[in-house]
């Protein structure tokens, strides 16, 4: 019963999958246009929300695909931040931003890699998991903090736009946010398809056995410990490389960026864009974060308060976010309350 | 050398009491119905900004720690009773809908009581001399509290017909219930004792700080690191020996360094702890 009931997942999320690309090149299209009609603060803001909408992702890999939740995405994705912000400050040769790129990735990587080793290889409960990773997210807090000969402090760290270097010695400024408004759309999409692959691989199939049936997979010869570690290491490093682009991007990492409450949010935000759907995390990012900013001006004090009610209707009510409930209603065939977990 | 000794003795002490006093009601709803309250930090939050209103009005301090305590207890039936009682077979939704309460909860508190930081006066002031050092009045009060609950809890848990009830419904919940135990009502009464607990320490800490909306926050990761340290269902002794391990080793590491780094250092010890002794110190592990 429980093999059928994983294959029938396979197969609702392969249906899902198929519209889901159609809806993710709409989205694409969308995004490469938008520059043409609108400018000024949008073009600005907008990256920003496509890097926390990547950080959402990484999340969705982990909780979706996983089973596995953390809330300390945002400590990873602070760490990001401060290592660009570093880089600028003390690598004088090459292209510092460059070389954020390849060292947050492995500092997220090694740091998920070690928190990863010593929890899944004891086998502890998946809620000790959330525990430590929420510990996580308050330790990068409150070391950003303390820290403040390399940090800054509570006065945050300010980090210049990178350009990009090419080998001949050209180099593209991306000063002007609409080129790095297109930097940033390439990356997004490139870890999207990136993502995609992945589920799809041997390596994503494994983690959604396990996901549906941890001592099945195990029985069958699997070593479910590392299987879990490595999809916690791919999930902080995409999440750290975000922060170090977003870094640049906003110019600007303090250590709330770190801190528990944006942790948080993005668990609401993967939470209502749908767990299990990339695609879902990543658009519910754009569109709640937006919404965040807009309403948290006009509203500031009730904003945060609807965000947890809803946070709270979605977990009671709608296991699959937006994206299980259009998956539910037909349109992408039936999809089974339950399964979800 | 030996005064110092004593005093870091002394203030380990005082802190392994504040840390069991915080962690006693998470450990009580986390150890006994399995529900991992993630709004164990949002109640000692309630539990101290009630008691701070409730001094405004011109209650003693006393009065207002109990009816601080017992508004918590209220909201934690009504959270109880209208939504986490249809989820105790799925631990973890209970995990992320307590988390929600601990998200609402914040914010009305925000919109309620602002976000501006309150002190309430010390209750207790002046100081013991126990020769080498001067121990604040208070605290030492505290730690005296404390020990009084544990041994209140462990005289309720082991000696009435309650406390054989839970036992009961812990160690076998299908033949409790085949004997007639009312396991709805049970849970009820221990998750709404829990919130008592988290409200009276909310309550009873708050004169040592001061309160804003987070103050919970780095109680909660702590009192989990304590809960889980000491053994899940290890209510009195677990939790003690956590929060010694805890408090202790923070004490410990604060004399080198700093506060924030001796925070940071035993978070990851709780953390390796976890990998050898994945159900707690005081549990040999035994899982496959």
């Amino acid at each position: 019963m429980s093999a059928l009931q994983s294959t029938t997942a396979l197969q609702t999320a392969r249906r899902l999958g198929v519209s889901e690309s159609g809806l993710a090149i709409v989205a694409l299209v969308g995004f490469a246009l938008l520059p043409i009609f609108v400018s000024g603060y949008t073009i600005y803001i907008l990256p920003q929300y496509m890097l926390y909408g990547v950080m959402a992702m990484s999340l969705a890999l982990l909780w979706g695909y996983s089973g596995i939740l953390s809330i300390g995405q945002a400590g990873f994705f602070a760490i990001g931040g401060y290592i660009i912000g570093l880089s600028f400050k003390w690598i004088d040769f090459g292209n510092p931003a460059y070389i954020a790129f390849v060292v947050a990735p492995c500092v997220g990587a090694a740091l998920a890699g070690v928190l990863g080793y010593f929890l899944f290889r004891a086998g502890v409960r998946a809620a000790y998991f959330v525990l430590v990773t929420l510990a996580v997210s308050i330790i990068v807090e409150q070391v950003a903090v303390s820290q403040s000969q390399w940090t800054g402090g509570w006065n945050g760290m300010y980090v210049p736009r990178m350009s990009l270097t090419l080998g001949t010695g050209t180099e593209i400024s991306l000063f002007d946010d609409g080129p790095i408004y297109y930097f940033v759309l390439v990356v997004v999409v490139a870890i999207y398809i990136l993502l995609r692959w992945l589920v799809t691989s041997k390596f994503g199939k494994v983690l959604l056995g396990i996901r549906e049936n941890e001592d099945r997979v195990i029985s069958l010869g699997f070593d479910a410990s590392l299987y879990k570690t490595a999809a916690f290491m791919m999930s902080g490093a995409l999440a750290t490389l975000a922060g170090a682009l977003y870094g640049t991007h906003a110019g600007f990492v303090s250590p709330s960026l770190g801190g528990v409450l944006f942790s948080t949010e993005v668990v609401v935000w993967v939470a209502i864009g749908g767990r299990n759907s990339f695609l879902g995390a990543l658009l519910a990012t754009i569109v709640v974060a937006s919404l965040s900013n807009y309403l948290s001006a006009i509203a500031p004090k009730y904003w945060q308060l609807v965000i947890g009610v809803v946070f709270i209707v979605v977990i009671i009510h709608f296991r699959g976010g937006i994206a299980g409930a259009l998956g539910r209603s037909g349109a992408f065939g039936k999809h089974k309350r339950g399964q979800d977990g | 050398m030996l005064s110092t000794t004593i005093s870091v003795l002394i203030d380990a002490t005082l802190l392994t009491f504040t840390l069991a006093l915080a962690s006693l009601g998470l450990a009580i709803i986390f150890g006994l119905i399995g529900v991992i309250n993630m709004g164990h930090g949002a109640m000692l939050t309630l539990g101290a900004y009630f008691t701070w209103w409730t001094m405004e009005a011109g209650f003693p301090f006393a009065a207002a720690a109990i009816i601080a305590a017992t508004c918590v207890a209220i909201i934690g039936l009504a959270l109880e009773h209208f939504i986490i009682r249809h989820f105790y077979d799925k631990p973890f939704e209970t995990l992320l809908i307590t988390w929600g309460f601990f998200l609402v909860t914040t914010e009305v508190i925000k919109i309620a009581f602002g976000t501006d930081i309150h002190n309430i006066p010390n209750p207790l002031p002046g100081s013991f001399d126990l020769g080498v050092q001067q121990v604040p009045a208070y605290r030492m009060l505290l730690a005296i509290i404390t020990l009084g609950l544990f041994l209140a809890i462990g005289f309720v848990f082991y000696r009435t017909t309650i406390g054989i009830k839970v036992r009961a419904l812990t160690q076998n919940r299908e033949m409790a219930s085949l004997l007639g135990l009312d396991i709805g009502r049970t849970y009820k009464l221990v998750f709404v004792t829990g919130s008592f607990l988290a409200g009276l320490a909310g309550a009873l800490i708050c004169p040592m700080l001061s309160i804003d909306p987070y103050i919970g926050m780095v109680f909660l990761v702590r009192a989990f690191f304590v809960v889980i340290v000491g053994g899940i269902g290890q209510i009195l002794g677990g939790t003690l020996i956590g929060s010694f391990l805890i408090g202790g080793s923070e004490t410990l590491f604060a004399l080198f360094s700093t506060q924030t780094f001796a925070q940071t250092v035993v978070f990851a010890l709780a953390i390796i702890v976890l990998r050898f002794r994945p159900l707690g110190v005081l549990t040999s592990a035994t899982r496959t």
